[in-house]
């Protein structure tokens, strides 16, 4: 099951034409994921793509939201992984999901681009998952072209 | 004036003892602070931007982020400057995280500083706190902690030195701090039993 977070326009969306398989989910800003378990969501799938504006080198507000819901997920507790501390992840999903972190924008500077890249690395070991893809994009037409990486 | 931006979260008990340490040492000037919320009165923030000389961010980062409301704020800033507010002051962020490590703010922190180029905003000094669960522990009783109850002592003198940087208006390199009178082992015990006390605390308060 694949879980995709976008920001974008529903407009834009379908003119992504996604090929998505029946089970696979699909949250965004205006679908609306109030009342959605999503951090139970996250530990279920295969592959969490998170579709989102590079915003100062970083997600969207919205995708970072959707994020932050996951705080559940992990224990209120912390472990020590690589010589760090780490939030302790309740879930049986480590290291079995793949991240993809997909970026657009059309003025994303170099250092923007390694900032997003930190982040989305970290994220994915944070949440433990299994591996993590990064792609940018300028512009939205461009989004297209993730029905190839996914 | 200085602004201090409350960007609220869990850890917002220390953001309201950091508001304080910059208040005590930057006495001469007026503290101006306000919380980071999605309803805002926006010409008032507007007013408060253009008047401040040093604005401070005070944030919680979770997942190498702050939170969506603060990234949300800062957008809308970044679109009053574009819309003709101009901002003078420089910009200055205390970022705590639960985990032990202040290295882990260090992302949050350059998208605070990427948000700063865009804004036009001049960059001030950043300072990242790991290990913000921590107790205070020594100079127990001393007039010190009265002013800092609820502010581990390690944090003290990190942002008594922010607020030296906040008060001259001068900038200098991001600093990462850690509570180094605990060990790693030693922080994730601590906060474990104080889950687990929180914990049946609330159990009994439910029964």
């Amino acid at each position: 099951m694949k879980v995709i977070v976008h920001d974008l326009q529903e407009k834009s969306w379908q003119e992504l034409g996604m090929k998505l398989l029946e089970k696979d989910i699909v949250i965004s800003e205006t679908g609306g994921c109030a009342g959605r378990d999503i951090e139970g969501l996250i530990a279920s799938c295969d592959q969490l793509v998170l579709i989102s504006r590079c915003v100062y080198g970083g997600f969207s507000p919205f995708v970072q939201g959707v994020l932050e819901k996951c705080k559940r997920r992990f224990g209120p507790y912390l472990e020590m992984r690589h010589g760090q501390t780490h939030y302790e992840v309740k879930s049986e999903n480590r290291n079995v999901f793949g991240m993809v972190c997909c970026f657009y924008g059309d003025n994303i500077t170099p250092r923007e681009e390694q900032s997003a890249r930190i982040q989305s690395v970290s994220d994915g070991i944070s949440l433990q998952a299994r591996g993590v893809k990064i792609v940018f994009y300028d512009t939205i037409d461009k989004l297209r072209q993730l029905n190839v990486v996914l | 004036m200085i602004l201090f931006l409350d960007g609220g979260g869990t850890l917002a008990a220390r953001d309201v003892a950091c508001e304080e340490i910059i208040r005590k040492h930057t006495q001469s000037e007026e503290l101006i602070s306000i919380k980071i919320e999605d309803n805002m009165d926006w010409d008032r923030v507007c007013r408060l931007l253009e008047d401040a000389h040093a604005i401070v961010l005070a944030a919680d980062v979770y997942l190498d982020s702050v939170s969506s409301t603060v990234l949300r704020f800062l957008e809308r800033v970044e679109q009053a400057v574009i819309g003709g507010e101009s901002i003078g002051g420089r910009f200055y962020a205390i970022l705590h995280t639960e985990l032990y490590e202040g290295e882990h703010t260090s992302v949050a922190m350059e998208v605070l500083k990427n948000f700063c180029v865009h804004a036009n905003i001049v960059w001030g000094r950043g300072l990242g706190i790991g290990g913000s669960k921590v107790e205070t522990t020594v100079h127990r009783g001393s007039l010190w902690s009265i002013f800092n109850q609820g502010t581990a002592d390690f944090m003290v003198n990190a942002l008594q030195e922010q607020a030296l940087f906040i008060r001259e208006r001068v900038q200098g390199t991001d600093v990462y701090i850690n509570p180094k009178e605990v060990s790693r082992r030693g922080y994730i015990r601590k906060k474990k039993k104080k889950m687990k006390k929180s914990n049946r605390v609330k159990i009994a308060q439910n029964m």
